[in-house]
């Protein structure tokens, strides 16, 4: 099978340069193993939160001269990068994902333990502060589905009432649910999303209702809305006061939501999505990727003009550690791993550890090499790439989507 | 509890929460005398969490130690009858490599009958047979009852025994001092771990039951112990390799007991002295770990390719022989000293030396010396009566017997508390909801803990449930733990601390094998937790020493 370009991982960055190429009319084939980190996602993509020791609320894209020179962020340049990220609210919105939040000023998310922090676009139904302010609530119920345990209203009150909103916290229950409780793992929030649907979310905003009068806003786990904005928007037109979603953790109902929905948008783009399916290797003439092989095609190759590899980091096993080295398995692609692995950690768990920082090393134009040689027509993009520490910096979304649409539009431009 | 604790004299005061303070506690309590035992942090915080979890049949001591060794087999045969819950009847192998030769496998036979241990000759290819895990080149295979003992299980039914026979119970609590009145030690003074609150507790007779913590003990109290630390690496694995618990059959050396428990599998040990003032600095190093490895898959090839979960070390406390201040002459052994007539300070007992497997024994060396001091003439009975959870019940017989269905988790929990697992709530679904999946902890099973069994943490939570110690090593269940934590404490501020010390105390277990998927794993625990829940130190204070629990 030949394509214009083959994208290896089906992550958000995979997808978002997939979508990028597809909609330049390219012939894209995205290879995807499954899960990638979209799905702890939580509904917010975070630009920049930190710059030297600081938490950054104003001007995100001013504070870039704080990163090392070698950060994604800085051979992108920050005119490029809002460029790039003007073009991210659009992309979600034809994928059918509503967002807010501006790329001049952070707002701040709220997390599933209560905290604040600070992020760039976060979706559409969930709580979002804009910085500086005090909150727009004085009273506000904290509502959880009954027995659900990973959602928690008394760290979420803790965190609110800190900032003088007063919380009253209230477990509503449905009968369409006790089928699901009767099995002792299945309360999970996706696994919820698929139950709360139709009329379901009829009787559900009627038990909301019932604690929900005189508040200012509700406040509830993201457990709904998992295929389509249908339920989340019945149960807002149900409930007489506003509606707000926390995150969860894991599996995230809209970290699953936004990658369904990006991979269909890039599907109705007339993409080629090989789902469940992992490169194995592939080969090269000179220093051009040629074709790559699958687990699932076995010896029929996948031929393209040109490769991104969007495998993500440990998590997403695009890079592999055993107990002598890291390397990246699918190509053995060079990276910036120094020294064996008492080299690879910290012992303080949250200390900047420096396996987060380990990925591929590119040129200018984010292409890897192997052994040293440029490969020409194979960019890297997202979590893969080396040197940042993204959870730090609280740059991981933003990396990802401005790396992947970098690399887009040089392949299609 | 604490002002009840102050207002009487106790008969005995037990001070050290392994299984030997206990299971003195529940000896003295079980004898009539007012008992209470005082942990400085949590029970089985020491030694007594941090080994094999090795039911010896004493073998491993018959050629070298035949003392140690028929006290081994007579605790083995006695712990089956009274802590059934706490104990799996894998039975062991002592295998031969080609390396070892077979001089040490033909005169060990004959030390193990001696010592009063079945012993049984295997062929190899039999011993490969029947534990199909065992390197296939062996020369030689001895079949013993080894077993395997969860060792935070019979601490906690040690404590609950002696709660119900009366004792009280503190934890968080550190001697800071002794109370004398002249030569004679009359009390302890204490110094909260929880909020820094300093109390004191009268007792007629103290028993010094802290194992090599025992050591700073009795230098308070104005005696001399002569200890030497001796620290031992262990490492976990993700599940079981082995059926049976296999040692090689050679002078006892370094990595080489593989014991199959719960969930997982533990390699050991490694033996180094280490000086006393890193005691409670338990790292294992990069050293250790591959020792453990290299010599460990030359037990059971399939330890190469399986998953690391952890590793730990523990301190064993070796006590050198009481005259000997030099400490040449180190023994295993029991070690029971009446500080009265050794030093001239009365009121005073240290309970030392001896092993996991021996905890009953020594137990009863030390309240048998204290009930003399006391005057009271009881016999004990620890021998015989069961544990609580070991009892044989209505309800365990019906489990057994398979009159009642159980679910997984119920099996899981019952194999956790036994007879006592009546008292986890089950009474609705939401009780029954899952909170760890790796270990099947559900709600009712966190909260009768919470409730029962001591609990003030996670790492507490973890110790008498298993919840966290499964593959994914709490990334999904810390939360949820600290949320229903939190309920029973309604202090959110140390809740939040507590979950982020927890992830800080799994990761200290984690680095020391920190590649393949235990690497995966704390990267998404880190993103997970510091990244979307947005746990990070400028939220939080998280405990500094991990060990500190």
């Amino acid at each position: 099978m030949r394509f214009d370009t083959i994208i290896i991982g089906g992550g958000l960055s995979g997808l978002v340069s997939a979508i990028e190429c597809a909609r330049a009319g390219q012939k894209t084939a995205v290879v995807s193993a499954g899960q990638s980190a979209l799905h702890f996602w939580s509904g917010s993509f975070e630009l920049l939160g930190q710059a030297g020791g600081e938490t950054v609320i104003d001007r995100p894209l001013d504070s870039l001269d704080t990163l090392p020179e070698n950060h994604p962020y800085r051979r992108i340049g920050s005119e490029r990068l809002r460029t790039l990220l003007s073009k991210v609210p659009g992309m979600l919105s034809d994928a059918g994902l509503k967002s807010a939040g501006s790329l001049d000023r952070n707002h701040l998310r709220l997390t599933p333990l209560g905290f604040l922090k600070p992020a760039w676009l976060t979706l559409g139904d969930y709580v979002a502060f804009e910085a500086g302010k005090p909150l727009p609530w004085k009273k506000v119920a904290l509502v959880n589905i009954y027995s659900y345990l990973d959602f928690y209203p008394r760290f979420l009150a803790y965190g609110l009432e800190k900032r003088g909103v007063e919380c009253k916290m209230a477990a509503v229950n449905i009968p369409d649910l006790d089928t699901l409780r009767k099995s002792t793992t299945e309360m999970r929030a996706t696994n919820m999303s698929r139950f709360l649907t139709d009329s379901a979310v009829d009787r559900l905003a009627a038990e909301v209702n019932k604690v929900a009068k005189g508040m200012d806003a509700v406040i509830m786990p993201a457990v709904l809305g998992i295929y389509s904005d249908a339920p989340v928007e019945c149960l807002r037109k149900g409930v007489d006061v506003p509606v707000w979603f926390v995150p969860t953790t894991p599996a995230s109902v809209p970290g699953v939501r936004c990658q369904l929905s990006l991979r269909d948008l890039f599907i109705r783009l007339g993409g080629e999505f090989l789902p469940g399916d992992i490169v194995k290797g592939g080969e090269f003439e000179k220093n051009r990727l040629r074709r790559v092989y699958t687990v699932n095609l076995g010896d029929m190759p996948l031929e393209g003009d040109n490769f991104i590899i969007s495998t993500g980091s440990f998590f997403g096993h695009g890079l592999i550690a055993d107990i002598e080295r890291i390397y990246e398995p699918v190509f053995g692609l060079d990276l910036n791993v120094k020294g064996g692995r008492t080299e690879w950690y910290r012992k303080d768990f949250y200390a900047p550890q420096p396996y987060m920082e380990y990925g591929v090393t590119t040129d200018k134009e984010f292409r890897p090499s192997r052994k040293g040689e440029t490969i020409e027509n194979l960019y890297a993009t997202g979590a893969l790439l080396a040197g940042f520490n993204a959870l730090k910096e609280g740059s991981g979304a933003g990396i990802t989507l401005a790396t992947a649409l970098h690399v887009a539009s040089r392949i299609t431009g | 509890m604490k002002d009840a604790a102050l207002k009487q004299e106790y008969d005995v005061i037990v001070i050290g929460g392994g299984a030997t303070g206990a299971g003195t506690a529940r000896d003295c309590a079980m004898r009539g005398l007012k008992t209470i035992l005082i942990e400085r942090l949590d029970f089985t915080a020491g030694a007594t969490g941090r080994n094999h979890g090795l039911l010896h049949s004493g073998a491993r001591y018959a050629h070298t130690d035949p003392e140690s060794a028929s006290e081994c087999i007579k605790e083995n045969m006695i712990l089956k009858r009274i802590a059934r819950h706490c104990i799996e009847e894998t039975g062991g192998l002592f295998v031969s490599l080609p390396e070892d030769g077979l001089d040490y496998h033909a005169a060990f036979i004959q030390d193990c009958l001696k010592a009063g241990i079945p012993a049984e000759e295997l062929d190899p290819k039999e011993a490969v047979r029947v534990e199909p895990s065992v390197n296939p080149e062996i020369i030689g295979a001895v079949k013993v009852p080894d077993g395997s003992v969860d060792p935070f299980r019979l601490t906690t039914a040690n404590v609950m025994a002696a709660r119900m026979n009366g004792a009280d119970i503190m934890t968080y609590q550190e001697v800071t001092g002794f109370i004398k009145d002249g030569t004679r030690i009359v009390g302890v003074k204490l110094r909260s771990h929880r909020d820094g609150s300093e109390t004191e507790v009268r007792g007629r007779v103290t028993i010094n039951a802290a194992g090599i913590w025992g050591h700073r003990l009795a230098e308070l109290a104005g005696v001399r112990l002569n200890m030497y630390p001796a620290k031992g690496s262990l490492l976990i694995f993700g599940h079981r390799i082995n059926r049976m618990v296999l040692n090689r059959c050679r002078k006892p050396g370094d990595a080489d007991i593989l014991v199959p428990g719960d969930t997982i599998c533990v390699i050991g040990t490694t033996s180094t002295r280490i000086p006393y003032d890193q005691i409670d600095n338990m790292e294992v190093n990069p050293e250790e770990v591959d020792l453990l490895l290299r010599e460990g898959v030359k037990l059971s090839p399939a330890m190469a390719w399986t998953r690391i979960l952890r590793a730990y070390a523990g301190v064993r406390p070796l006590v050198a022989s009481d005259d000997d201040p030099t400490g040449r002459s180190i023994s295993r052994g029991i070690v029971c000293i009446d500080h009265e007539k050794r030093d001239g300070v009365e009121g005073f007992i240290t309970i030392t030396g001896g092993k996991l497997m021996t905890y009953r024994l020594m137990a009863e060396e030390a309240t048998d010396m204290a009930c003399r001091k006391l005057g009271v003439d009881r016999k004990c009975q620890t021998a015989s009566v069961p544990l609580p959870g070991s009892e044989d019940t209505d309800d365990d017989r019906k489990r057994k017997s398979h009159i009642i269905e159980l679910s997984t988790e119920q099996k899981a929990a019952g194999d956790r508390h036994g007879s006592l697992t009546s008292k986890i709530v089950s009474d609705d679904d939401a009780a029954d909801a899952l909170v760890c999946e790796c270990e099947q902890v559900s709600v009712g099973e966190v909260n009768y803990a919470i409730e029962e069994l001591h609990v003030h943490n996670l790492v507490n939570l973890r110790r008498r449930t298993r919840l966290g110690m499964g593959t994914c090593q709490g990334e999904l269940c810390a939360c949820r733990g600290a949320g229903l934590l939190e309920r029973h404490d309604k202090c959110t501020q140390r809740s939040l601390d507590d979950l982020a010390s927890f992830l800080d105390e799994r990761w200290h277990g984690m680095y020391p094998v920190c590649w393949g998927e235990t690497l995966v794993e704390i990267q998404f625990t880190s993103w997970l937790y510091e990244g979307v829940c947005g746990l990070d130190p400028s939220e939080v204070k998280v405990t500094e020493n991990p060990t500190q629990h």
